[in-house]
């Protein structure tokens, strides 16, 4: 038996497909970067929608068969494998087995793998323990018809909710932050509830006809002290009359107190929370450009190409920086770029990311390429260097461009003053503000250009300048008019944009 | 030659690489430095003309004698003296052609305010430079390439000379490729020294003086040059 459990285990463990199943289930239920995880919130979502709208509808009406085999079979049947999957992830049995294996071997000792075998289930059961996995299990009860008051238990469904969307989730969070404080409150209200209840229960009992046992006293205190007052029982004798004006008095105060509470752990957090929102939103999206500093040459970078950015982000390390983004009209968060865990919030498994450093610190700059090269080597990289001195270190640090503007500066007086003409040129090339630009098509292996000669494309009918094509990293310029266009080719042409749109048109089509 | 001299103010973070690549493709470069150090610096890296002056100073920008250098590069440090430099220089020598570096983001507009004929935006190119990179990464390393590699693809502009076999051809019609190199367009001086692209859709008549600018290997656009001095071209 001891053998069998032990092969079984190790079986599970050097399984790759195994592992690569469970990490998959787990990383649906737990990451909230997957992709599919907004389809299983959503499918949940509708399940228990559905099933409290059903038990609502049955109070006055009856319900369909196939509608209430939906509500018993199915919805059952999705939650009871909801949990089941949950508590399969939570950890592995295997691993403990395994490795009270090895330890046996390392140390001469028994093998018992009954003892790590517990050991697991035990941490099973504690996961089962926590409310959220109670929640869980009582949600899959309502399909046992039998009991009426189990239907109630479908409203455990509602509670699944809590799980599944986020906002409440952060609700939670934010007023768990207070917990003391509201704690404490609670106590307070529970002792003078309770300490009003039982005076006037006391005074009044035999007098007043409407209080009947201590509860009733218990529940007059606390109407009257949340300043609901039904009037359904009111104190009779001057005491009672007394004490309720204390206590309304120090309800007033309690609710106040309460409120301010709440709102100023709202308050705390609502900037977190909004900057939450911001990086979720750019997340969606399959590439999107973060932009690490907002300075002289981040601002001009927006105001040029304010129309053409789609999907950015704005991280500065200064408050004042994130202020004047915002009123410039930018996306913008409070972050300091060079820390992982900044970084780390973005989406790196699931989109194309490029980051854009434009610090005036070369320091800083480097710092944050490495950050965001250490969290993926994927996330591409442009990077500002301020001395050109330290070129190298850039480089080391993995930066996938550099952008050099003291260079570029110099290159362009340069032009202009040795080649006057050739400088309007590459300015207006550069700027892409005059009628002519240069761009790239990037063919792909469907492209219908494959295979076409360049000659049977005729560029100039098309009032396209064709410069040249980049194949495998290499720039052929101006090839034979007979050279067939390859997958993959990078063509460089230069013309209007129109005279582009109409081109990529023209072909924009599969074979 | 005595076209190709420079007076470039300033020897710090612009100039003194800038007055290195001038040297390098031949031209005569006077630096003028305000700052001890730099004019030091100057001397040490073989500017035997350097002057270290006070540029605040009418008297002593009339003794530099700018008029006798074709360009005037304003690309001082110190921002605030390179506005006022533009505006002592423009004042005093109307006739001049000033160039300037604008080194934060509002200066480009007080330098074109001062006089400066020209002002290369140090902010305004880079943003642009970023652009690039991200929408059309090949295209801008290769026009980098096209700038900063002397020997590999250029472009070069060259004026039509008389009796040139160009003449009267229309920029329709032209095909270059038979001599390795690409049209890109051309100043014509007729319609005003605007730079005319030829992918602009305007059909155009080349004559004797006008500008064309061509793109292609170095030693296939050397040859063209000499090419179009010639009646009949032979290709």
């Amino acid at each position: 038996m001891k053998q069998l459990l032990l092969s079984l285990a190790l079986r599970l463990r050097t399984s790759k497909r195994y592992k690569k199943s469970k990490d998959s289930v787990r990383d649906l239920f737990h990451n909230p970067k997957n992709p599919y995880k907004k389809y299983l919130d959503l499918t949940i979502i509708f399940l228990i929608v559905t099933s409290v709208a059903i038990l609502i509808y049955e109070v006055k009406h009856p319900v369909p068969q196939w509608l209430d085999n939906y509500d018993i079979y199915f919805v059952f049947f999705v939650f009871s494998i909801e949990y089941i999957l949950r508590l399969w992830v939570h950890n592995d049995l295997s691993e403990f087995i395994t490795e009270e294996f090895h330890e046996s071997q390392f140390l001469p000792r028994k093998f018992d793998p009954w003892k790590a075998l517990k050991e697991g289930l035990k941490e099973k059961l504690q996961y089962m323990m926590t409310p959220a996995a109670i929640i869980d299990l009582l949600a899959i009860f309502p399909a046992y018809r039998a009991l009426r008051v189990l239907r109630i238990f479908v409203l455990f469904r509602v509670l699944k909710l809590l799980r599944y969307t986020k906002s409440i989730n952060q609700f939670v969070e934010v007023i768990s932050n207070k917990k003391f404080e509201l704690l404490t409150l609670l106590f307070f209200l529970i002792f003078i509830v309770m300490i009003a209840g039982i005076v006037l229960y006391v005074l009044e009992e035999s007098i007043n006809p409407n209080i009947e046992s201590l509860f009733d006293a218990v529940y007059w205190a606390l109407i009257t002290m949340s300043t609901v007052g039904y009037g359904d029982i009111a104190p009779v004798t001057a005491e009672g009359k007394t004490i309720s004006m204390f206590i309304i008095i120090s309800g007033i105060a309690m609710i106040s107190f309460a409120t301010s509470v709440i709102v100023s752990a709202f308050s705390e957090r609502l900037v977190e929370l909004k900057e939450n929102r911001i990086i979720e939103q750019i997340n969606k999206n399959k590439s999107f450009l973060i932009v690490c500093g907002y300075g002289q040459m981040a601002k001009m970078f927006f105001k040029q190409n304010k129309d053409q950015l789609d999907n950015y982000i704005i991280l500065d390390k200064s408050e004042e920086m994130v202020t004047e983004a915002r009123k410039d009209g930018y996306n913008a968060i409070h972050e300091d770029a060079s820390r992982y865990s900044t970084l780390n919030k973005f989406n790196v498994e699931h989109s194309k990311i490029t980051i854009l450093c434009l610090t005036s610190s070369d320091v800083e700059n480097i710092y944050i390429t490495l950050n965001a090269k250490s969290i993926s080597r994927k996330i591409k990289v442009i990077a500002r260097v301020n001395d050109i001195n330290i070129i190298s270190k850039f480089e080391y640090a993995g930066a996938d461009h550099l952008l050099m503007p003291n260079r570029v500066v110099n290159t362009m007086v340069h032009t202009a003053i040795t080649q006057p003409t050739m400088y309007k040129a590459v300015h207006a090339i550069l700027t892409g503000k005059s009628i002519a630009r240069i761009d790239e098509i990037h063919v792909h292996e469907f492209h219908s250009i494959v295979g076409k000669s360049i000659q049977e494309l005729d560029f100039k009918s098309k009032k396209l300048l064709f410069m040249g094509i980049e194949r495998e990293g290499e720039f052929i310029f101006s090839p034979d008019p007979s050279e067939k266009i390859k997958s993959y080719d990078i063509l460089l042409v230069m013309g209007r944009q129109i005279s582009l749109d109409y081109f990529n048109s023209l072909y924009s089509g599969h074979h | 030659m005595v076209l190709k001299n420079i007076l470039l103010f300033g020897y710090g973070k612009h100039g003194k690489p800038l007055a290195k690549g001038l040297v390098e493709d031949g031209f005569s470069v006077v630096v003028v430095e305000s700052d001890k150090s730099f004019y030091k610096q100057a001397k040490e890296d073989g500017f035997k003309d350097a002057v270290y002056a006070d540029v605040t100073k009418d008297e002593v920008l009339k003794a530099l004698n700018p008029q006798e250098y074709v360009k005037l590069v304003c690309v001082m440090d110190d921002e605030h003296l390179n506005v006022f430099l533009t505006l002592s220089l423009h004042s005093l020598f109307k006739e001049s052609y000033i160039l300037a570096i604008a080194d934060s983001i509002h200066a480009t507009k007080k330098l074109k305010m001062a006089g400066a004929t020209k002002v290369v935006d140090l902010y305004e190119v880079s943003a642009n430079k970023i652009y690039n990179i991200i929408k059309r990464p090949v295209a801008t390393k290769l026009l980098e390439k096209f700038i900063v590699d002397k020997d590999g693809i250029n472009f070069q502009e060259m004026i039509i000379p008389k009796n040139s076999f160009l003449l009267g051809l229309m920029t329709d019609d032209i095909d270059f490729s038979p001599y390795g190199v690409l049209l890109v367009g051309m100043i014509d001086e007729n319609l005003g020294h605007a730079f005319i692209f030829i992918t602009a859709g305007i059909n155009h008549e080349l004559s004797a003086g006008d500008t064309i600018v061509c793109i292609g290997p170095n030693d296939k656009l050397q040859a063209f040059e000499e090419e179009i001095k010639k009646k009949e071209s032979k290709v």
